[in-house]
Parts: C-alpha cells; sequence; structure tokens
C-alpha cells in the first residue's frame, strides 16, 4: 500500500540544527566562563556572575536566530524568490556601509562589523545568504546557461563585486567562502566547463598580489611549518594542535580543558572546534563532524525533492553554504589549510553566523515539508501506525 | 546535472574523510606528544601547601604534627601604592618597609611577603582587603614534644621539606605529590585556580619508638650527662626479636621546632653516625668465634697471671693482674690479655668472620639517614698488632647501633635482625600503605653458644663481674662494658684524659623485654664502663620494666597469685551482683 500525503518538516535535518546548537551552547559556556578573569586580572576575583556574561549574550542571540528562522521558515518559496533581488541589494548595501564612519566598527583592523545597538552585525555573513538566494532565482529564471557567456558573466560579475567588497574590509576567509559557493553552484547549474575554467585563469593571477600582502603569507608559511615559530607567527595553529591532542579519544572532560586559559586565541569563535576536542575527544569530535554530515545528507533529499529548481538551487546552495563553513573551519583548526577567520557554523561564539546559519535552517526546513508527494518509501513510522490502527481496530470489533 | 550534483556530494564526503584522517592523526596518532607538551605548558609545579603526614609513636601519640599558618603573597604587578602597601602590611607584620617596597618592584607576578604568620597576623591583614594580595593556606611543622626523640624525627625546612631524620628518609610517604603542586596556569603564567588543590596530604607514620621509653631514656640521659659532665652520649633500645627501635637519644640535642638554632653537631644522630672504638663490649665477638669454632668452652682456662701480653711488639695491658681465667671469667672481667690469648689461638680468618658475621664493616639498613658503615680493616692489611687490638675492641671503628644489633643477636637466641623505626606508613584514608614486619633474618649462631654467652654475660653484671651497677633487684641481666681511650687529635695517640664509656645489655636474659646501649663520650672524673654507663643502664632498665608492668623475675609466682585472686575476687563480686 502506498502512503499519501505531504512530507512533513525534515526532523531529522531540524535535529541536527538543535543538537549542533547545543553543543555550541555548551562549548561556548565552557570557552568564555573563565574569559573575564583570563583576559583581565590573574589572582583577584571579579564581580559575581562573571561566567555567564558571554554565555547570556550567545543565549540571546540564539533567541533573535530562533525567531528569525521561525520568519524564514514561514516564507513561502515565492516569497522567498520575490525578496531575492531587494535582499542582494540590501546585502551590498549594509557590506558598504562598514566602510561609513560611525557606522562601522574596526577590530582588529578589520572593518567587518556594523554598529547595531546593542550589539553589532557582520554583513559578510549576510551576503552569502544573499548570494545564495539571488543565485537560486537567477539560475532558475535564466534560460540557458550553457550557451551564453553573457548569463554566465552576471553572477560571476555580482560575486567579483561582493569579494571585492569583503576583501577591501579585508575578510578573505568571507570572500574565499563566497567564491566557492557560486563556483559550486554554477557548476552544479551547469555552466560550461569552458567557462569556469576560463573564470579560473583569470583569478589565479589575481590572487597572487593578494597572497602577496604580509600577513597573509606569514599566514600561509605558518600553515605550512607551524612548528618553526610555535611562540610566534604559528603560537595559535600550535596551540590548535595542542589542544586537539590533549582531547585523545575521550577528552579531558567537559569544562576541564586548559588550553581556554588564553592559550589559544579565538577559542570561542573560530578555534572552537578545537576546544570541543580537548574536552570531549575524538568520541565528541566524531559526533560533531557525523552531524554535519548528517546535516549534509538530509539537505541533499531535501534538494532532491525540489519541486522546483529554484527550490532546488536555494537548498544545494544553502546547504552547501554551511557545509563548505564547517569544512574549511575544522580545516584550518587542524592545519589543513591557512587560517581564515571563519566560524563553525551553529557552534562558534559569534551572532551574526548563527543567525544567518538559523535563517538557511529556516528555509531548508521550509523546503523539507512544502510538497506533497507520492511516498515510495514505507517509512517504518508509517507502518508503526498502521500497525497501531489495525490493532485499535481490532480491539473495537472484539468489543462489540 | 545530476552527475555534477553527484560530484559535488562525492568532493564533500571525501572532504569530510580527509578532515577526520587528520583528526585521527592530530588526536589519537599524536596524542601522547601533544598531550605532554600540554601539560608543560599548562601546570605550573609549586612548593606551596603540604600537609605533611602526622608521625605517631608505636602507641599512636602524636610527635609531629602541622599547624595551620598561613602565608602571605602578593601580584606586585597589582599592587598600586607600593608605600601606602609597605606602611600598612610592614606595620602589621613588623617587617622591613624598605625591604617590602623593593620586593614589590620587578617584573615577577608573585613574590611571598610572609611566611607561616599567625591566624590572627593573617586575619588583621585580610581585614585590611588590600588588591593583588592574597593568602594560602600554609602549615608549620611543631613537634609537640619537644626535644624528644629529635634525632629519629628529625626536621623540615620552610617550605616543609624533610631534611633529616625520619621526616627525610620517609619524605615520599610524608608527602603525597612528592611535595609539589601542580596548578592549573594559564598561557600568562596567572594561577588561575585558588583552594583546595593547593593542598596535598600527606601519609601518617607509626614509628617503632614508644614515648614513654623514649622519656624515659631522655630523663636518664640528661642526667648522666649531667653528672659525668660528658660531651656526648648515646642510648639506644631495641626489641631484639623485630630489630624494632624502642627509644633512641642523644646528647648533645636540638628542638627540631628551631633546628636553625642549634648547631650541625647537636643535630647529628650519633647513633648511627659517629664511630668510636668498641673496646671490650667487642669481645663478644671474640667469645663467639671461639665457642662456635670450638677454640675453646667457657670453661677453657688462659694464663692471665701477666697482666699484660705482648702482641706484634705491642703491649696489651689488663687493670690489673687476674691470674688464671676461665673464657668465661675473661668476658666477666672484662681481661683484655684473656681476649687477646683467644684471639691468637683463633688467628685472624676467623677472628674475621665473626666481625663481619656480626655485621660490623656494614650499614645496619636502619630506616634513617646518614648511618656509617663503620671502618673493619681487611686481614690483608692487618699489621702484627691487629689481631691483638681487634680481641679487644681497637683497630675496628663502629657506631653503637652496630654493638647493639650485635647483642640483639644474642638475645634472641641467634638470629640476624634489621633496625628499623618506622613500623607502619597509614594513608589518609586511613590504608595501610606499608607495615616493617620485623622479620627474623637467618640464624648466624648455634642456640648452644648464645646459651654460653648469655652465661658469660650474666656473670658480668654479678658481683665479680665488671658491672655490678647494672644489675636490677628482681631481674636478671646480660651485658658487657666498654671504655676505650679517644685518640688525641694533636697527639695522634691514645689519650690518657679522654674515654668512651659504655655498656650494652639486655633484660630480662631469658626472653628479654629489649636490648640497650648506653655510650658516654668524655665523662669527667670517673671513665670505666661498668661505672659510667652501667648506672645509666640500670636506671633506665628500672623504669622502663615498671613501665611496660615486667614482673620481677624473683617474684614472679606472688605476682601471678595476687593477679588471679583479684580476678577471683571480681569474679565472685559479679556473681553476688548478678543474685
Amino acid at each position: 500500500m502506498e502512503l499519501h500525503r505531504e512530507y512533513r518538516i525534515d526532523r531529522l535535518l531540524l535535529f541536527t540544527v538543535i543538537a549542533l546548537t547545543v553543543v555550541g551552547v555548551l562549548m561556548v559556556y565552557s570557552s568564555t566562563a573563565l574569559m573575564p578573569i583570563a583576559s583581565g586580572r590573574g589572582v583577584a576575583s571579579s564581580r559575581e556572575g562573571y561566567q555567564f556574561v558571554y554565555l547570556k549574550k550567545h543565549l540571546l542571540t540564539l533567541l533573535v536566530s530562533v525567531f528569525v528562522m521561525f520568519v524564514f521558515y514561514r516564507l513561502s518559496p515565492d516569497n522567498l524568490r520575490r525578496l531575492s533581488y531587494p535582499m542582494l541589494i540590501i546585502a551590498i548595501l549594509l557590506l558598504l556601509a562598514v566602510f561609513i564612519p560611525g557606522l562601522g566598527l574596526k577590530i582588529n583592523g578589520a572593518r567587518r562589523w556594523l554598529r547595531l545597538w546593542p550589539s553589532t552585525f557582520q554583513p559578510g555573513e549576510f551576503a552569502k545568504f544573499a548570494m545564495v538566494l539571488f543565485l537560486s532565482r537567477y539560475l532558475s529564471e535564466t534560460e540557458d546557461i550553457r550557451a551564453k557567456l553573457k548569463t554566465f558573466m552576471i553572477p560571476v560579475g555580482i560575486m567579483f563585486l561582493i569579494q571585492g567588497i569583503l576583501l577591501m574590509q579585508p575578510d578573505f576567509g568571507g570572500a574565499f567562502t563566497v567564491g566557492i559557493l557560486t563556483m559550486a553552484i554554477l557548476y552544479i547549474a551547469g555552466s560550461p566547463i569552458k567557462y569556469l575554467a576560463m573564470l579560473f585563469a583569470f583569478i589565479t593571477p589575481l590572487l597572487v598580489p593578494l597572497l602577496m600582502e604580509p600577513y597573509r603569507l606569514r599566514r600561509i608559511m605558518v600553515f605550512l611549518d607551524p612548528w618553526k615559530d610555535p611562540y610566534g607567527s604559528g603560537f595559535q595553529l600550535v596551540q590548535s594542535f595542542v589542544a586537539l591532542g590533549s582531547g585523545g579519544l575521550f577528552g579531558v572532560g567537559l569544562g576541564s580543558g586548559r588550553q581556554k586559559l588564553n592559550f589559544l586565541p579565538e577559542i570561542n569563535t573560530d578555534f572552537i572546534f578545537s576546544l570541543i576536542g580537548e574536552e570531549l575527544g575524538f568520541a565528541g569530535v566524531l559526533v560533531v563532524i557525523t552531524l554535519f554530515v548528517l546535516f549534509f545528507i538530509r539537505g541533499n533529499v531535501i534538494s532532491k525533492r525540489a519541486r522546483s529548481n529554484f527550490s532546488f538551487y536555494l537548498s544545494t546552495g544553502l546547504v552547501l553554504m554551511v557545509t563548505v563553513q564547517a569544512i574549511i573551519n575544522i580545516s584550518v583548526v587542524t592545519g589543513l589549510v591557512p587560517t581564515k577567520g571563519l566560524p563553525l557554523p551553529f557552534i562558534s561564539y559569534g551572532g551574526s553566523a548563527l543567525l544567518v546559519n538559523y535563517m538557511a535552517a529556516g528555509v531548508l526546513l521550509r523546503l523539507s515539508r512544502s510538497e506533497p508527494e507520492r511516498m515510495s518509501i514505507v517509512t517504518r513510522e508509517g507502518l508503526v501506525r498502521k500497525r497501531a490502527r489495525l490493532k485499535a481496530r481490532m480491539l473495537r470489533r472484539k468489543i462489540r | 546535472m545530476n552527475k555534477r550534483a553527484l560530484f559535488v556530494k562525492t568532493t564533500i564526503f571525501v572532504l569530510f574523510f580527509l578532515v577526520l584522517l587528520r583528526l585521527v592523526d592530530l588526536m589519537l596518532i599524536k596524542h601522547a606528544k601533544l598531550s605532554r607538551i600540554a601539560r608543560v605548558q599548562q601546570t605550573k609545579e609549586q612548593e606551596v601547601l603540604v600537609r605533611r603526614g602526622i608521625i605517631y609513636d608505636r602507641k599512636g601519640r602524636e610527635l609531629a604534627v602541622n599547624l595551620e599558618r598561613p602565608s602571605l603573597y602578593c601580584d606586585p604587578k597589582l599592587i598600586e601604592e607600593p608605600g601606602e602597601f609597605a606602611q600598612k602590611v610592614g606595620g602589621i607584620l613588623k617587617l622591613d618597609k624598605r625591604r617590602l617596597v623593593k620586593l614589590l618592584k620587578g617584573e615577577r607576578r608573585f613574590a611571598w611577603i610572609a611566611r607561616k604568620v599567625s591566624p590572627e597576623v593573617a586575619s588583621r591583614i585580610q581585614s585590611l582587603r588590600i588588591e593583588g594580595m592574597g593568602m594560602l593556606p600554609d602549615t608549620k611543622r611543631f613537634y609537640p614534644k619537644g626535644k624528644l626523640a629529635a634525632h629519629l624525627l628529625g626536621f623540615v625546612d620552610i617550605d616543609n621539606k624533610g631534611l633529616e631524620g625520619v621526616e627525610r628518609t620517609y619524605e615520599d610517604f610524608l608527602i603525597a605529590d612528592g611535595g609539589r603542586v601542580y596548578i592549573t596556569r594559564d598561557a600568562k603564567g596567572n594561577i588561575l585556580y585558588r583552594g583546595g588543590n593547593f593542598e596535598s596530604s600527606g601519609n601518617s607514620i607509626v614509628l617503632t619508638i614508644d614515648e614513654g621509653l623514649q622519656a624515659i631514656v631522655e630523663e636518664e640521659i640528661d642526667r648522666a650527662v649531667r653528672q659525668w659532665q660528658a660531651s656526648a652520649a648515646t642510648v639506644i633500645m631495641m626489641d631484639p626479636f623485630t630489630g624494632e627501635i624502642l627509644a633512641l637519644a642523644n646528647r648533645p640535642t636540638f628542638d627540631p621546632n628551631r633546628p636553625g638554632r642549634y648547631r650541625a653537631s647537636s643535630r647529628r644522630n650519633r647513633a648511627i653516625t659517629d664511630l668510636y672504638e668498641p673496646g671490650s663490649t667487642f669481645k663478644l665477638v671474640t667469645a663467639t668465634a671461639a665457642l662456635e669454632e670450638g677454640v675453646a668452652t667457657l670453661n677453657t682456662r688462659f694464663d692471665c697471671s701477666d697482666g699484660y701480653i705482648e702482641v706484634g711488639g705491642k703491649r696489651i695491658r689488663d687493670s690489673h693482674k687476674h691470674g688464671i681465667l676461665t673464657l668465661k671469667e675473661i668476658i666477666e672481667k672484662s681481661s683484655n690479655v684473656g681476649a687477646v690469648k683467644v684471639a691468637l689461638k683463633l688467628g685472624p680468618g676467623r677472628l674475621y668472620k665473626y666481625v663481619k658475621l656480626y655485621g660490623f664493616g656494614e650499614k645496619t639498613g636502619i630506616d634513617l639517614i646518614g648511618e656509617s658503615p663503620g671502618i673493619v680493616k681487611d686481614p690483608s692489611q692487618w699489621s702484627a698488632t691487629t689481631i691483638g687490638a681487634m680481641a679487644i675492641g681497637y683497630e675496628v671503628m663502629v657506631t653503637p647501633l652496630q654493638v647493639l644489633r650485635a647483642y640483639a643477636v644474642v638475645a634472641n637466641g641467634g638470629y640476624e635482625i634489621r633496625p628499623h623505626v618506622v613500623s607502619k606508613v597509614i594513608s589518609p584514608e586511613g590504608l595501610l600503605l606499608k607495615k616493617n614486619r620485623g622479620a627474623r633474618g637467618r640464624r648466624i649462631i648455634s642456640e648452644r653458644t648464645v646459651r654460653q654467652l648469655k652465661v658469660a654475660l650474666r656473670a658480668v653484671v654479678s658481683e665479680d663481674g665488671t658491672a655490678p651497677k647494672a644489675s636490677i633487684p628482681g631481674n636478671t641481666v646480660a651485658g658487657k662494658t666498654g671504655t676505650t681511650r679517644l685518640v688525641d687529635k694533636r697527639t695522634g695517640r691514645y689519650s690518657y684524659r679522654d674515654f668512651v664509656s659504655s655498656f650494652v645489655g639486655m633484660v630480662p636474659v631469658e626472653n628479654p623485654l629489649f636490648v640497650m646501649i648506653v655510650v658516654i663520650w668524655r665523662p669527667e672524673r670517673m671513665y670505666y664502663g661498668g661505672e659510667v654507663a652501667a648506672p645509666v643502664f640500670r636506671a633506665i632498665a628500672e623504669k622502663a620494666l615498671a613501665y611496660r608492668f615486667i614482673p620481677r623475675e624473683d617474684r614472679l609466682k606472688d605476682t601471678f597469685l595476687y593477679v588471679s585472686s583479684d580476678e577471683n575476687i571480681m569474679l565472685k563480686r559479679m556473681a553476688v551482683a548478678e543474685k
């Protein structure tokens, strides 16, 4: 017997998001509880409740993010499509707004943030989301991307525009992610390999002067051999290795990590994965990676069931956005690629990325349930229900 | 399109897999190496609060305890007004203000202000609420009985590290974690952890010492040193069957609460470190050799009527002419001539064999620091006079403990034993970690010889012997006196003024409660062991017997009758009460 019913919301995807968020909350608390003391005065005690300062902020962001997720979940694919171009324009404007004195905020020599009372916002994160949304609409409405160079050049041009602004901030990690995402979506959409190859040929010489920038060059040198200067430029990477390595199979225990005591910079944001490794060990790391893989698999299922091309590109793009960032982040902390400055989705402390990832989750959840389709697989759940229904019927008969 | 999506998908999976491989490498394969780096950088070795274990006597009486004496420290960088700080703190602590200000300069983030202050001072300082200043709980070792058993207990330094005695030899037990506390530090070197883990509790130690016996010994050794104006003295009391040291005292002594105020010579445990020529007490070895080797029996006669004998061109004299003496009488009257004649009959090889058999020239293995093995020359290095000298306890250097051990062998029936001062080590949780069982060693001398030696040694204490003053009314005593001349350091010859007087013995002779040696260096007026050391032996032994409720042997029957009749009365009374 075939069941005719709508797809329900993808519970497994929701579960992975919740699970990753829970891990995130735990690890953010673990990594930041001592920060007010550690960064300030060593021996002297701090004011009451200092250990919750960062956790409170994180939970507040989370609350806002869940709200935003719900908002995006309520948006139908049609509405999303309508909103996609305006959102791209807003994203680009926000990116530029960073350079307006007073609005922009400069931290560690980078203008990536907007002052936003009571917090800050990183438009670069939103730009990724907006780019995926734009590409989805553009590609779904373009008749023949395969033939004409012009249809290929428009998204590439917008990609360059966003990347250009990001590099001015500078935010190399963001530009890199936007590039990877755009290329991957264009590739999936069927752009001729010829064009993509040309694009590469064009980009590569442009990269050289960018990479020659002293601090980036140093990062790359460090990446090649962090142990060469473990107390200087290689410090962060070496400390990340030490954190991961001291975790072993089961870790030193939740909350017992030592690397957060000023050893590993950015341990609550970009290097939070190292803390997971230290405190929860290889087992914990395996769980987190499994959750991301699960997220990826469910995302693929959603995109496979997409009713329209727009839904397909959108779900594929958003899944890639989360997954690719996760892979890059873990590759950075394990020294597989040079340091970028990308957070770990759903886990890292840091509002903007969390917010944007929750937007993506909201959209994906919506896309997962929107379509009434014939279910070809008898689900376990369905079988259980059927069995229960039969049982109930028989019981009723007996009573009669 | 589907193909391309599949390619991207596969790529993602491959990347996940690569990342996982890298994690296996970092987290599992390099785990040992990286966690070693982590340990090194994350912990700071600090010797702060060490709660040393308590030292008890054999009956659980505390001989070394800890007092709460907090230590004050500061982070000089956080002190904003060094002058004001020095004014306030220096005033309470009575410290030099300029020195305090100087302490606050420099790049260090940690400096001790005062170690081990009294709780009252600490609370006054704390009420000032100065930022950057802190207090660490600390302890001070305290020896509540003062000088009692000072050489045995030893003492500690300001960081509670054992320097001498049991405090030193059992350092690893008294201090868990080797006395070091590993504190979590952050990358800047700050200590981020306060409270509990600054402590480390050590294991407690139960000594073989009996505080009561020790007190008796201390009292009597003081009296003897005063009476004889002696330069030094040592008394050791030991259970001959187990090797447990029951009491050990030296003079001069020191107060382990203030070791710095005494000279090193006062802190030396002479019982195991100081070498002397044992003199006549060593005749035990000669007699044992003769009896064991069948060279003589107790009744074999030796002609000592000359009053001297020439060995290798040197004359060895008796105090007076004795006439013809049996072996028993040689011991009883401590005839040098007789002992030399016995030794000559034995020859160097057989004499040397018994010197080594009794363990002379080797450490006894007692669990105390600084023991000397003594000096015993190998027969190949002997001069012509050595055989004669060694027979009467010259040309051989021993410690008092070595002599005592030799007599313990006789007392316990001929078995080797190992002296020790610690019987048990007990963990803070009350678990028995180590037990020093006084295991009886192998038999060294035959039972027959032991019986004969005891007869001879008993005669020493008789009216005809050299030490009637060691006898105890009602109890049997066996022992031997020793009187030796000290070498005059200026002339390099034996002195006519400086002597070492000693007496070593056991009581009761059958199944002895203890063996004890009394050594007194440079007594004034008198110098014979029987006059100087034997009365000390008697005084201690009498009190010790009373302390341990050992009944007089001659009234054994009465005592038991008394006890039993008392019990009967009790039983009758109880029976009446029940009715």
